[in-house]
């Protein structure tokens, strides 16, 4: 097992099993909080994140297959590519990427934390990946969301060809997209952007 | 440089004396919040009637004589408009008598620079916890502002931590109340919410109020706080893996708690992290920051016009330019 990545909530390793080199996603213990609260924590969010890959799975949607999950940890596909963030990308990529979204919206799922760092590129197209806070149950907010991080992340021109990609490809885009511009309003988010210059 | 800071922005009224980038006095008066919280208007009152005793206090505990006072700042914002105008009004008072330079001060930049101070730190990821207010931010280098990296999406940890001690009927009903209670407490699951590196209070207050009554209400303060705390520690934690860096403090008013400070130590060893923080006097709202500030701004040479001094309620800490 080697260590691949650590993120605040997760370490990635890398696994061979039966030759085959696979992913494990694993929660640690987080011994500044409650243990009843990180087990339940460490559970729960395990649990999520390899049902909403499931049902990405199932509807179509590149996401890594899940093979195993424990009550802490996730086995899943190994894919290999670049980052979206550390890529030079074209027009092409842009919309699949918006049409990968429309798809995960269609299924019922917002990712959470959908930016360049989390998408792959790959030779049979773009993949995403890291559900660790996605929602599987989404509303119009969360779907909302997932757009308004890939619109601070990406130029405007670019959002604009992932966007309308993504409108034509999803039924109740106009929702989300009107859901988009109420929160963009909100003088939290504004500040925020603003600093963010 | 000898620069007295007066603080009124909330409940508290402080008067601070700094000389040379040291705290030689730290004089406050505090509003009793009682049961129905802060009523503006008599906090103001309070504020006006204090005022020149607090002043006359912190002159005697630094054993200086007005005369010699070289500058003075105070809290521009954020905080109760009402509140903030006696500070002002002090402020400008003693600035025009004694004829000395004046500074405004962003009562969130003085919080995180007085810790700094104190755990002698250079550039911590700064986890502001106070009544009002509950922030992650770091120093942007270029612009010398703090930058929000996360931040509660409706109300501030404390203001949470009081309103469930007055609905509990705890006395004094606040904060601190319920880390008391909570000693003997065990923990039930309650309501969890961490969006990356923002957080919300409002659905756990909620929850934790349906309570009351139908559960003990050690059992109730325990999970109360240890949720909050651990939302708190996951989304600093966040912080401080995305931005690599290796310092941490903790600030305002509800970095006295005793848990909340042992919870971020842990998280900070767990990342080889240096944590550090102000003694409680200085978490709690107080003159002495706003000194300490007012006096880096002075010497920097970013005195404000008198009549340009004024106060801002909603004074977002990415408007104040920070001098070092």
């Amino acid at each position: 097992m080697r260590l691949l990545s650590e993120g605040a909530e997760a370490k990635i390793y890398l696994v061979s099993i039966f030759g085959t080199l696979l992913l494990v996603k694993k929660r640690h213990a987080k011994p500044y909080r409650a243990s009843q609260l990180d087990i339940m924590l460490r559970k729960m969010r395990t649990k999520k994140e390899a049902h909403a890959m499931l049902v990405a799975k199932n509807a179509g949607v590149s996401v890594p297959a899940v093979y195993a999950t424990g009550s802490d940890e996730i086995y899943m596909e190994l894919i290999k590519g670049k980052l979206m963030r550390d890529s030079a990308f074209d027009r092409k990529i842009i919309a699949d990427v918006g049409i990968e979204l429309a798809k995960l919206h269609s299924a019922g799922i917002a990712h959470g934390d959908f930016t360049p760092a989390n998408i792959l590129l790959t030779n049979k197209g773009v993949c995403i990946i890291d559900f660790g806070l996605a929602e599987p149950n989404a509303g119009i907010e969360e779907k909302a969301i997932d757009l308004l991080l890939m619109k601070r992340s990406l130029s405007k021109e670019f959002y604009l060809l992932f966007e309308n990609a993504y409108a034509k490809a999803y039924a109740n885009s106009s929702a989300v997209l009107r859901r988009l511009a109420e929160i963009e309003k909100r003088g939290r988010y504004q500040a925020r952007t603003i600093a963010n210059v | 440089m000898l620069v007295l800071g007066i603080e009124s922005s909330a409940h508290t009224f402080g008067v601070g004396i700094v000389k040379d980038g040291e705290v030689i006095a730290n004089e406050k008066s505090m509003y009793s919040i009682g049961t129905h919280g802060m009523l503006p208007s008599r906090v103001a009152e309070f504020h006006a009637k204090v005022a020149k005793k607090v002043i006359g206090n912190a002159l005697q505990k630094a054993g200086v004589k007005i005369k010699e006072i070289e500058g003075i700042g105070y809290t521009k914002g954020p905080g109760i408009g009402t509140c903030l105008q006696i500070g002002l009004l002090a402020a400008k008072t003693l600035a025009y008598r004694l004829n000395v330079p004046i500074a405004p001060v962003n009562h969130a930049v003085a919080h995180i620079e007085i810790a700094k101070h104190f755990g002698k730190l250079k550039d911590p990821i700064a986890l502001y916890v106070s009544g009002g207010n509950s922030q992650i931010l770091k120093l942007d280098k270029l612009s010398m502002r703090y930058r929000v990296l996360g931040e509660t999406l409706d109300i501030g940890v404390g203001n949470m931590l009081d309103s469930f001690a007055r609905s509990a009927n705890l006395d004094p009903a606040w904060g601190s109340t319920v880390e008391r209670v909570a000693k003997g407490g065990s923990y039930m699951a309650m309501p969890y919410t961490v969006k990356g590196m923002d957080f919300t209070f409002t659905g756990l207050l909620t929850y934790a109020k349906r309570q009351i009554g139908k559960a003990r209400i050690e059992d109730l303060c325990y999970s109360l706080q240890e949720t909050a705390y651990a939302m708190l520690c996951e989304a600093t934690e966040r912080a401080l893996l995305l931005t690599k860096s290796k310092e941490l403090c903790v600030c305002g008013g509800v970095a006295q708690s005793t848990r909340l400070k042992e919870m971020l130590a842990k998280l900070a060893s767990l990342h080889r992290t240096k944590f550090g923080y102000a003694p409680n006097e200085f978490n709690a709202d107080n003159g002495a920051m706003i000194a300490y500030v007012a006096e880096k701004a002075l010497k920097s040479g970013h005195a404000e016009k008198l009549d340009a001094c004024t106060i801002t309620q909603k004074y977002r800490i990415e408007n104040a330019e920070v001098y070092i």
